[in-house]
């Protein structure tokens, strides 16, 4: 089975996210074959170079999302061809309105707009420099002066609009990519995109033009992401002046991401989200729920195994003594930004000392030293480290244990790698309870890291946090160190209940959060895909004509006769729950599903068989 | 204000019947009324719980929202549950675990009347700035309001939360504040440092060239050589950074890239001997090469530079403060369109005294005839010329640029190829009219006619194209654009070695 695996910013290069992801899922269905069609989000990212690939995938694809459009312009008629489409787009993206469900009149001038211009340019080209032309800022400009525009986007100036063309243009840059021809994703059996938005338009293309299904895989939701880099917000609020976008310019961006995303949504055969925040966010985005598979991310278990068995096995011992860590420690493990709110973090552990003189905090940073050595003091994120640094000076000062011996702080703070904590495992170990006081949190690495090695911890609710601890943990509520300094002591005081939280911890870590569940979901997905909405290719014989009568008549009816019924042409074969099974109940005689003869020899008659 | 998740559908006012409040609510309000904050505590000692350090972040929703007439409902704990939360508290918490420091509403301080006034004025930019809820659902998550939160302000989840605060802030009116804080982004400085430099030195490389006093030929010909290389550096510096870089260079067909030094090319070469070869032709007899009007030229166009790079400059600055301010297209143009007039006419008459200067830096060439004077229209017609077809390139119209140099190359080649025709046997009488005009004008009235009529075209026609406003879209990403790195084993390849491994 072909399987076009759709990045933007991701996979094959080098440092693309959810690089490691996607690597663990090729090399880990190599009964596939997959192509990697691919965009890249700088000149920086292209300049770096692809990882690593394995044998199964056969061919790598790649565009730039940056940089200048090509230049050729089409003649009259593609000119009014285009200006019918995107005037359709522009005044579904000016009119009022959020990606919900329920305002399906702008959502299907979306889609004809959208597909109108994806088939425009699968048929002449030229779509960027039409997008950049005088015409389309005309058409822009009409579509929010109308009367029922939104109220942003009646304001918006003529820079607006142009900031709004140039993005627009750079969004749909993969319309008018080559990928679409018989040799690419025209043959492909399955589109995965590994985000929404740009990567997930090829194979929306793909599915209207080639029926290709299509899967959306999305670990963090582009319609929020694209939210959060238009405004930015958060405790950390670097300043960048040249991110803030105007009201206008956020107004018609964010509708086309929303509309986009709806459309993504509502023609995906399924959509995998990576936790329960990013499906809720799908949801209100559009998406139907009964699409929805959550999968959660894979992470490698075995790096944890000898650090999570063997505080198992002791403390399953004498209850009491956690392998290697020391009892009296906590331990922060991340990097030290502001949305890891270690200023908390330091004010909770003041409290604790209050109660526990003899506690002591580790907090272990894991980017690279070169890393940050490289924009030594430039980074905004050094400010910060520097900030948590002062502060813990100032709240904990270095103590000893008696007049003549070297004093210390009970505060340290290590970089992963140096001589005390040479590896992640190890840092987890190094301490009882793992702490995680972030304000904003996506899916916490960090913290099913922890559970991995069977420590007790203790997190802040947010994002995915509650879903991926279960009841395995403590949670106290964000930005509130005493409740967190509560729940430390809790846990520092009780070395039973934490060897028993650890170890229900990584019991359901193994269970939920691995490599191999990842994988195998995916996989069970994949032939589930294949088997219910595989291509409809015409037949074609020995010579290359095509064998009239090979697929019987019935199998061109509108909707699935095999599963479910639905009305529009791009077949989900998930209908609502209820009418899923049995449709061979309701149907009548003359429409019962045939033999199917020329498909299927021997074998396949079987299967049928054993599935009435 | 009641929330469609408000359990009682009532208004919520303070029960007046007898026996309306229940005895813990006596209570209450006797001790509030005694001690106020007080009440605030005593829960929180019974329960053990620790948690709350009058964070703003926790307000005590229940107690204002609807437990302001109700107060029983606000002893309840029960009623400050998360209704709509799939993971409670807990959910989070280790089974039979009470230390988890679970702040969930149980009484305490009454809060205000209206919690979400408090959210509204804490995220308040956040929630005027917002163009839909979703956005101040984001934002509202990443200071770290999770659904938990949004179930005390007596809503479903984040989202709902995120809709009342989008319907109750008003929505900013930062148009005003605009166009001062984000200015139009300026070319870079110090560039025009570099603009009059190919003018000086083609300037001092005529002069010294021309006076033969003061060295030998041929070392004279060596600085006129090391003047060229000199001037050719200076310009590339000039015109590949600043007003005059042309963005993209490289990405057209080949064929267009070589039309437009090839049109150059000719203009220039006519201009250094064209008018030379033309009196050859018609008059049959090998005149003298006027290197002094060779000269000339080379100086005027060099100079022009500097008042070609500041008019472009001036132009794209006003253009872009005009993009920022404008509301429509159409005011936008009935802007630009008299700013275009100005900046053409400012260098037109730049050019008068760069003519000038010119000949009195060459005094020692032949001055004061007319046909000078015509040698001279004809170099400034050129410079107008190559600055309209600059301009017109600067701002992406590279085709009617090309045009515009061929148009005038091909006028001037037609002349010479008439001039030669007469020169075959049968031919005289076409070459007539040329004869007569060189005549009465001279033959550098060729050059100067093609050249104005072409600059008059271009100028015209950039006056109509320039005044759009995708005419002045710069791309910001576009100086890294035109330069990709091309590994070996990258770009839209197969892999021929993946492409033959065996299934």
């Amino acid at each position: 089975m072909r399987v076009a695996l759709l990045t933007e910013g991701g996979y094959p290069y080098a440092n693309g996210e959810a690089r490691v992801w996607c690597d663990r899922l090729v090399r880990g269905l190599d009964q596939h074959e997959f192509e990697v069609y691919a965009l890249s989000r700088s000149a920086r990212q292209d300049a770096e170079g692809w990882a690593e690939l394995p044998a199964q995938v056969r061919r790598v694809r790649t565009a730039p999302l940056w940089g200048a459009p090509p230049v050729r312009r089409g003649g009259r008629r593609q000119r009014r061809r285009f200006a019918e489409h995107f005037g359709e787009l522009a005044a579904a993206i000016a009119s009022p309105g959020g990606p919900e469900p329920g305002t399906g009149h702008q959502a299907d001038r979306f889609a004809n707009g959208l597909h109108g211009l994806a088939e425009l340019a699968l048929e002449h080209g030229g779509l960027p420099a039409a997008l950049r032309s005088e015409d389309a800022v005309r058409l822009l400009e009409r579509a929010c002066h109308l009367p029922g525009a939104a109220r942003g986007a009646q304001q918006a100036r003529v820079a607006d609009l142009l900031t709004v063309t140039a993005a627009l243009e750079r969004a749909l840059r993969p319309l008018s990519l080559d990928w679409y021809g018989p040799g690419g994703l025209a043959g492909a059996d399955l589109c995965h995109a590994t985000s929404g938005g740009a990567a997930a338009l090829p194979g929306l293309v793909a599915k209207r033009f080639f029926g290709t299904p299509l899967l959306v895989t999305e670990y963090g939701v582009r319609v929020r992401e694209h939210y959060l880099e238009g405004c930015p917000v958060g405790p950390a609020d670097a300043v960048r002046p040249a991110a803030v976008r105007s009201a206008p310019v956020r107004t018609l961006l964010s509708a086309f991401q929303g509309r986009l995303a709806a459309e993504v949504y509502a023609r995906a055969a399924l959509i995998t989200p990576g936790n329960t925040h990013a499906r809720r966010w799908q949801e209100r985005c559009g998406a139907a729920p009964e699409r929805l598979r959550t999968v959660y991310p894979g992470m490698d278990a075995a790096r944890f195994a000898e650090v999570g068995e063997g505080g198992q096995g002791v403390s399953g011992g004498d209850g009491g003594a956690v392998s290697g860590g020391d009892d009296r420690t906590l331990v922060w493990v991340g990097r030290i930004e502001p949305p890891k709110d270690v200023v908390a973090l330091l004010h909770a552990f003041a409290e604790v000392r209050r109660r526990r003189p003899d506690a002591r905090l580790r907090i272990i940073e894991t980017r690279r030293a070169d890393a940050s050595t490289e924009p030594a003091g430039s980074a905004p994120g050094e400010d910060y480290v520097a900030h948590c640094r002062a502060l813990a000076a100032h709240l904990f000062p270095d103590e000893a244990a008696d007049a003549h011996t070297v004093g210390d702080n009970p505060v340290s703070f290590e970089r992963l790698g140096e001589p005390g904590v040479p590896t992640l495992p190890q840092a987890y170990a190094a301490g009882g309870v793992v702490v995680l006081s972030s304000v904003v949190e996506g899916f916490p690495v960090g913290l099913v890291e922890a559970m991995f090695c069977g420590r007790a911890t203790v997190s802040t609710d947010v994002g995915a946090v509650c879903e991926a601890i279960g009841g395995t943990g403590l949670v106290v509520p964000p930005r509130n160190p005493r409740a967190l300094a509560d729940a430390c002591l809790a846990l520092l005081g009780d070395p039973a209940r934490r060897a028993r939280l650890g170890a229900a911890a990584r019991a359901r870590a193994l269970e939920l959060f691995t490599i191999e569940q990842n994988v195998a979901a995916f996989r069970g997905i994949y032939l589930e895909l294949m088997s219910h909405c595989p291509v409809r290719r015409e037949e074609v014989g020995e010579g290359g004509a095509p064998l009239p009568f090979a697929l019987p008549a019935e199998a061109h009816i509108p909707g699935r006769w095999t599963a479910g019924r639905d009305g529009d042409r791009f077949g989900h074969w998930l209908a609502a729950p209820g009418a899923s099974r049995g449709p061979q109940d309701h149907t009548p005689t003359w429409a019962a599903p045939p033999p199917r003869e020329p498909l299927s020899v021997g074998p396949q008659g079987s299967a049928t068989e054993e599935g009435a | 204000m009641t929330t469609p998740h408000d359990p009682t559908p009532d208004a919520p006012t303070t029960p007046t019947s007898p026996g309306g409040w229940n005895r813990p609510s006596r209570a209450l309000i006797a001790s509030e009324r005694a001690a106020p904050g007080a009440a605030a505590r005593t829960p929180y000692a019974a329960a053990g719980e620790s948690g709350r350090g009058g964070e703003p972040l926790w307000p005590d929703a229940a107690a204002g929202r609807t437990g302001a007439g109700r107060p029983d409902t606000a002893r309840d704990p029960g009623a400050h549950a998360p209704s709509g939360d799939p993971a409670g508290p807990e959910a989070g918490a280790a089974p039979g675990d009470d230390s988890g420091a679970r702040p969930t509403g149980a009484p305490g301080r009454r809060g205000p009347a209206d919690p979400v006034r408090e959210l509204m004025h804490r995220h308040h930019d956040l929630c005027a700035r917002a163009v839909d809820p979703l956005e101040i659902a984001a934002g509202l998550e990443a200071h770290g309001v999770t659904d938990r939160t949004a179930a005390r302000f007596r809503h479903r989840d984040v989202f709902a939360l995120a809709e009342e605060l989008y319907a109750r802030v008003p929505r900013a009116e930062d148009r005003a504040e605009e166009p001062a804080d984000a200015p139009a982004p300026r070319p870079e400085r110090g560039s025009w440092a570099l603009w009059p430099l190919p003018g000086a030195l083609c300037a001092v490389t005529a002069w010294a060239v021309l006076r033969p006093d003061i060295a030998p030929p041929a070392v004279r010909a060596a600085l006129g050589v090391a003047g060229a290389v000199l001037v050719g550096v200076a310009l590339w510096l000039c015109l590949s950074r600043g007003p005059l870089r042309i963005a993209g260079r490289g990405r057209a067909g080949r064929l267009a890239d070589l039309a437009g030094p090839l049109c150059l090319g000719w203009l220039l070469g006519y201009a250094a001997c064209g008018d030379w070869l033309l009196t050859g032709l018609v008059t049959g007899e090998r005149g003298a090469y006027d290197t002094a009007r060779a000269a000339e030229t080379a100086v005027v166009l060099a100079l022009a530079t500097a008042p070609a790079a500041g008019c472009a400059r001036w132009f794209a600055v006003r253009a872009r403060r005009r993009l920022t301010g404008s509301r429509g297209l159409e005011e936008f143009a009935a802007g630009v369109r008299p700013l275009f007039v100005l900046t053409a006419l400012g260098f037109l008459a730049a050019l008068a005294p760069l003519v000038l200067a010119a000949r009195l830096v060459l005094r020692l060439s032949p001055s004061g005839t007319g046909s000078v004077t015509a040698a001279e229209a004809a170099a400034a017609a050129l410079a107008a010329l190559l600055f309209a077809a600059r301009l017109l390139a600067v701002h992406g119209f590279r085709a009617a640029a090309i045009s515009g140099l061929a148009a005038a190359g091909a006028a001037e080649a037609a002349v010479e190829v008439t001039a030669l025709a007469a020169r075959l046997p049968g031919g005289a009488p076409l070459g007539a009219p040329v004869a007569r005009l060189i005549a009465a004008h001279g033959a550098a009235v060729v050059p100067a006619a093609a050249c104005a009529a072409a600059a008059l075209g271009l100028l015209g026609y950039a006056r109509a194209v320039l005044s759009r406003a995708s005419a002045h879209n710069a791309t910001p990403g576009a100086p890294d654009g035109h330069t990709p790195r091309r590994g070996p084993h990258r770009g839209d390849s197969t892999h021929p070695a993946r492409c033959e491994a065996p299934q």
